[in-house]
């Protein structure tokens, strides 16, 4: 019940709040911090955030709230904190999908780029290139060469428009010269089920989701997404293992204030961030996610900035070439 | 291990004071959140979620579950008491539950949705603890064309919805499965019907849809008369059910309790289903069908059984292979990774103390339930004697607030005025505003099951009756439609002898 | 009467055609797609369709069958006080904030019922506001300013 003292408080603060230009960054912060993510309550980034915010909010000595505000592939959550007070109290934790909006929606209200101050990286989970168990390439290899063989008889279950299992089949496909079927889901819960009822071929998704199924045998991995092998799933290679050369794909989040923010206040959220991303239990449970925090080094303003200049430059290429567009 | 030493280990569990404890504060406070006009379960869940994270799993997941089927419950005590469903099931409920409230019957209502709702999950759980891997296997076996088949027999079945005009009901179905498209396209981007606003790229918001067409247009209804009568419920006569009452919904209970059963374990979509599905085969079935829609209690205690048991079985696909039926047990997915533990086929073995004791609480949680909730009978029939004035404007300020508190998102409040005057017209007009809501949260599942099913077949329609199961829902729904227009047919002529004397 | 026709039967009829006629031609301007991959404008067309049908047909079965009942009167104090209302609470609440707005909304919608008087009304919105104070902000930790950005000084 604690919890909810805190929020009473919150909500009382947040509501008798004094104006952005008299809070004095040396004290900051003096009142709860709101971390917007953008997506509904109970998805994957919305777990990693409640994970970093318990231990951010011990380090900062305020409650740290998550709030949901979830639509529009995350572009909702997205403006409305960068039309925010850039004042430190409200977040973004927002993952690849910052990257791939100016690609996706024509008109978005914002900019990635100028509208925000980054202030790390938070985590870079790895996906996995998964089929159905009765699926009949053994290996990655069999997996290439049937693919190019058999193209659009072959189906590739996809969470929609701009979602990271989408993007990760447009590499694929890219990669493979070669074109497979692509089926959209409302999400990946309705895709794995799918696949696991052997309606469809393969599916790309997160070591959040496809771990477990991985490890009970129900569907088969032929390859992780990221440059090196992952600890959780020892025995699945990586795409450059097959052949598959500059294959690097994962989901990244970062942590963003507004653009304006008071660069001491960015620094102490960097501090935090770090201090959250060493502390023992995230580390436990990134692990169980099949991720794990980025190191120090990357939990940086700079590192996200390039992370997010680089990712935008190549999704702008690699949408514009599949013709997908949300608007 | 056997069926009988599993379920000692998850009382066990379940029974530990600590565990009792947090089931009951999660059935409690899930009532209380769920009763508020304009929250339904899924945003109930969303926002009690935060209390859970620094218990331990098992309490953490028990009293998650207390919450999800307290927020359920009460969900339909709002439907009963002020017409205002928060979910699509309790749409159902409301037909009836609310006439049966205008005409003092609030009591009787609400104890047989408690008594039906408890056997209900009682039996589910117990098909939950024993049958759930098989059955999740079965219902793997459902793809697209398979769901397309069901979702066109479900709305072919129920048309009897509608206890006036069925060409009214058609068009509020049709209308609702329009509704129900407005937002992105989820195979191609496009945004559809959303005026270039991207806060409507989600599509419209279920609750924004069912406060505007049930509560707001039943409150312009009531302002109509009023003065010559004062409006709105009718004092209480008894709380209690008669004989007569109990010997009525025996049958819908079990009815209902299977349907539910069954559906419930479909992972896409036939929870949705279930409560319709029960209240169309009751009104078949009744030796007076005339009385549904003006108060049958059958038409409250089958939806509401066939709605509970279909919760329960929902958990099945959760817990035995990590795949969520629905958007709240999606939330429990997070809930578990949150906990530390990772939803999929591994769960049964890895942690059989978790995996039992949550199924064991839950069937303590429907005890607590209907503990809890007849004596809540009296006090929610107690509200009733407020008087309009008052409680009519507290009905649309709560369900402004709740349904700005779930996405922060104006544009649903919006929704909720243009749809109060939408729905005040049609129903102004003899139209009936259930039929719509299933039709709204069907559309996007019937669009989406026909287009992935000819994605898979590669454009052959064929695939629809050439897969068993699918050619048997389609046999089915055939049928549904020759019953039900034959004897009109013979009526309609002897109609027109009639008229030619 | 001179229309020898249900008015509701018409007007519902109309309110279906005008529906299905809205979501019909606006869903030609969406890509129709081929039966394989059928495009987002191939449900909403066909469902447009069949409702513009279903109206016609709602509406002709009541030519000739006057309503038996007359009409219950408009309660336009009540459409214009509880829609305002609720298009004030969407269009304020971030702007005057949590208190302001259910104040004014509370006390607007108390008056559309001709059987509260002003003080009534106003006894309705003081409690009302306590009330989901206590409920939401309290209770739910709902984030919401209590005195929004636009009263500040």
């Amino acid at each position: 019940m604690k919890t909810i003292v805190k929020m009473i408080a919150a909500g009382v603060v947040a509501g008798s709040a004094l104006s952005a230009a008299t809070v004095v960054a040396q004290d900051y912060p003096t009142q709860p911090v709101t971390i917007v993510v953008p997506f509904s309550a109970g998805g994957p980034t919305d777990t990693v955030t409640r994970l970093v915010a318990a231990a951010m909010s011990e380090d900062l000595g305020q409650q740290v709230v998550v709030q949901n505000v979830g639509g529009a592939g995350g572009t909702l959550g997205a403006g409305q904190v960068a039309a925010a007070a850039n004042d430190g109290y409200t977040l973004l934790l927002h993952h690849i999908g910052m990257s791939t909006a100016p690609a996706l929606y024509a008109s978005l209200p914002y900019d990635p780029m100028t509208d925000f101050a980054p202030i790390g990286l938070v985590t870079e989970v790895p996906m996995t290139m998964v089929a159905r168990k009765d699926f009949e390439p053994a290996t990655l290899e069999d997996l290439i060469a049937y693919v190019k063989e058999n193209g659009e008889n072959v189906t590739y279950a996809n969470a929609g428009i701009g979602a990271a299992s989408q993007l990760c089949g447009l590499l694929f496909q890219d990669a493979l010269e070669t074109k497979l079927t692509e089926v959209p889901y409302q999400g990946t819960g309705p895709a794995m089920t799918d696949l696991l009822g052997g309606q469809i071929d393969m599916m790309c998704d997160q070591t959040t989701n496809t771990t477990s199924q991985i490890q009970a045998g129900e569907i088969k991995a032929y390859a992780v997404t990221t440059p090196e092998r992952i600890a959780v799933l020892p025995d699945v290679p990586t795409m450059a293992e097959g052949g598959v050369e500059n294959f690097n794909l994962s989901i990244w989040h970062g942590l963003y204030a507004p653009a304006g923010t008071d660069q001491a206040i960015i620094d102490r959220l960097t501090q935090s961030l770090q201090a959250a991303l060493a502390d023992e239990t995230v580390g436990n449970s990134f692990a169980e996610l099949g991720t794990y925090p980025v190191p120090a080094s990357e939990a940086t303003p700079d590192a996200l900035a390039e992370k997010l200049e680089g990712q935008t430059a190549l999704w702008a290429e690699v949408i514009a070439a599949a013709g997908v567009a949300a608007q | 291990m056997d069926l009988f030493a599993s379920l000692g280990l998850g009382f066990s569990v379940a029974l530990d004071p600590i565990n009792i404890l947090y089931c009951f504060i999660g059935v409690l406070l899930g009532t209380l959140v769920g009763v508020l006009p304009g929250i339904g379960p899924t945003a109930t869940i969303a926002m009690l979620l935060p209390i859970t994270f620094s218990l331990n799993p098992e309490t953490a997941l028990i009293m998650l579950a207390g919450i999800y089927y307290g927020a359920q419950y009460g969900g339909s005590t709002t439907a009963i008491l002020i017409n205002l469903p928060g979910e699509s099931s309790a749409a159902v409920t409301a037909i009836d539950g609310y006439q049966m409230a205008r005409k003092g019957r609030a009591g009787p209502a609400l104890a047989a949705a408690a008594l039906g709702s408890f056997f209900a999950g009682s039996v589910a759980t117990f098909l939950l603890a024993a049958f759930a891997p098989p059955l999740a296997r079965a219902a793997l076996n459902f793809g697209a064309p398979e769901y397309f088949s069901l979702i066109v027999l479900g709305l072919l079945v129920s048309i009897a919805l509608a206890h006036g005009s069925i060409i009214k009901a058609l068009g509020m179905i049709v209308l609702g499965l329009l509704l129900g498209m407005v937002g992105q396209d989820i195979y191609t981007g496009t945004p559809r019907f959303t005026f270039g606003l991207r806060e409507l790229f989600g599509g419209l918001n279920f609750v924004a849809v069912a406060v505007g067409v049930f509560g707001v247009a039943e409150i312009l209804r009531n302002l109509e008369n009023e003065h010559e009568r004062e409006v709105g419920v009718k004092a209480v006569k008894n709380l209690w059910l008669t004989r007569d009452d109990l010997k009525r919904i025996i049958m819908p209970v079990l009815r209902g309790t299977g349907i539910g059963s069954l559906l419930g374990v479909l992972p896409g979509g036939g929870h949705i289903l279930s409560a319709f599905a029960s209240y169309s085969a009751e009104k078949r079935l009744s030796k007076h069908p005339e009385e549904f829609g003006k108060g049958a209690i059958e038409g409250v205690a089958g939806p509401e059984s066939a709605n509970n048991a279909a919760a329960q079985t929902s958990f099945i696909p959760l817990m035995t292979l990590g795949i969520p039926a629905h958007p709240v047990m999606a939330l429990m997915i997070g809930a578990f990774i949150l906990q530390g533990i990772t939803p999929g086929p591994n769960v049964i073995n890895e942690q059989p103390a978790l995996f039992w004791g949550i199924i064991a609480s839950m069937w303590i949680g429907n005890l607590l339930l209907v503990v809890l909730n007849l004596p809540l009978v009296g006090l929610w029939v107690k509200m009733l004697s407020i008087p309009y004035r008052v409680l009519f404007p507290a009905i649309v300020l709560f369900a402004c607030i709740g349904t700005f508190s779930i996405n922060q998102n104006i544009y649903d409040i919006y929704a909720i005025a243009f749809f109060g005057i939408v729905g005040y017209l049609l129903i102004r007009f003899g139209c009936e505003p259930a039929p719509l809501l299933l039709g709204f949260v069907l559309g996007p599942l019937l669009e989406e099951h026909l287009r992935r099913a000819m994605i898979i077949s590669r454009g052959d329609p064929s695939i629809f009756v050439t897969r068993p199961i699918s050619a048997t829902l389609l046999v089915l729904a055939l049928a549904a439609v020759l019953v039900a227009v034959l004897p009109s047919i013979r009526k309609k002529r002897a109609e027109v002898f009639v008229e030619e004397d | 009467m001179a229309l020898k026709a249900s008015r509701n039967d018409l007007a519902s009829g109309a309110i279906f055609i005008a529906f299905g006629a809205y979501f019909a031609l606006e869903a030609l301007r969406y890509d129709f797609g081929t039966p394989f991959r059928m495009g987002p404008g191939f449900m909403p067309v066909v469902l447009g369709g069949i409702l513009i049908a279903l109206g016609i047909a709602v509406a002709a079965k009541g030519l000739g069958k006057p309503d038996e009942e007359a009409a219950p009167p408009w309660p336009l104090r009540g459409i214009v006080l509880v829609l305002g209302t609720i298009l004030f609470f969407a269009a304020t609440i971030r702007g005057l904030g949590f208190i302001p707005v259910v104040l004014i909304a509370a006390f607007a919608t108390a008056l559309s019922s001709s059987r509260n008087t002003w003080l009534s009304a106003l006894i309705i919105s003081a409690g009302l506001c306590v009330l989901c104070l206590l409920i939401f902000v309290v209770g739910l930790g709902m984030i919401v300013p209590l005195i929004g950005p636009w009263l500040r000084f």
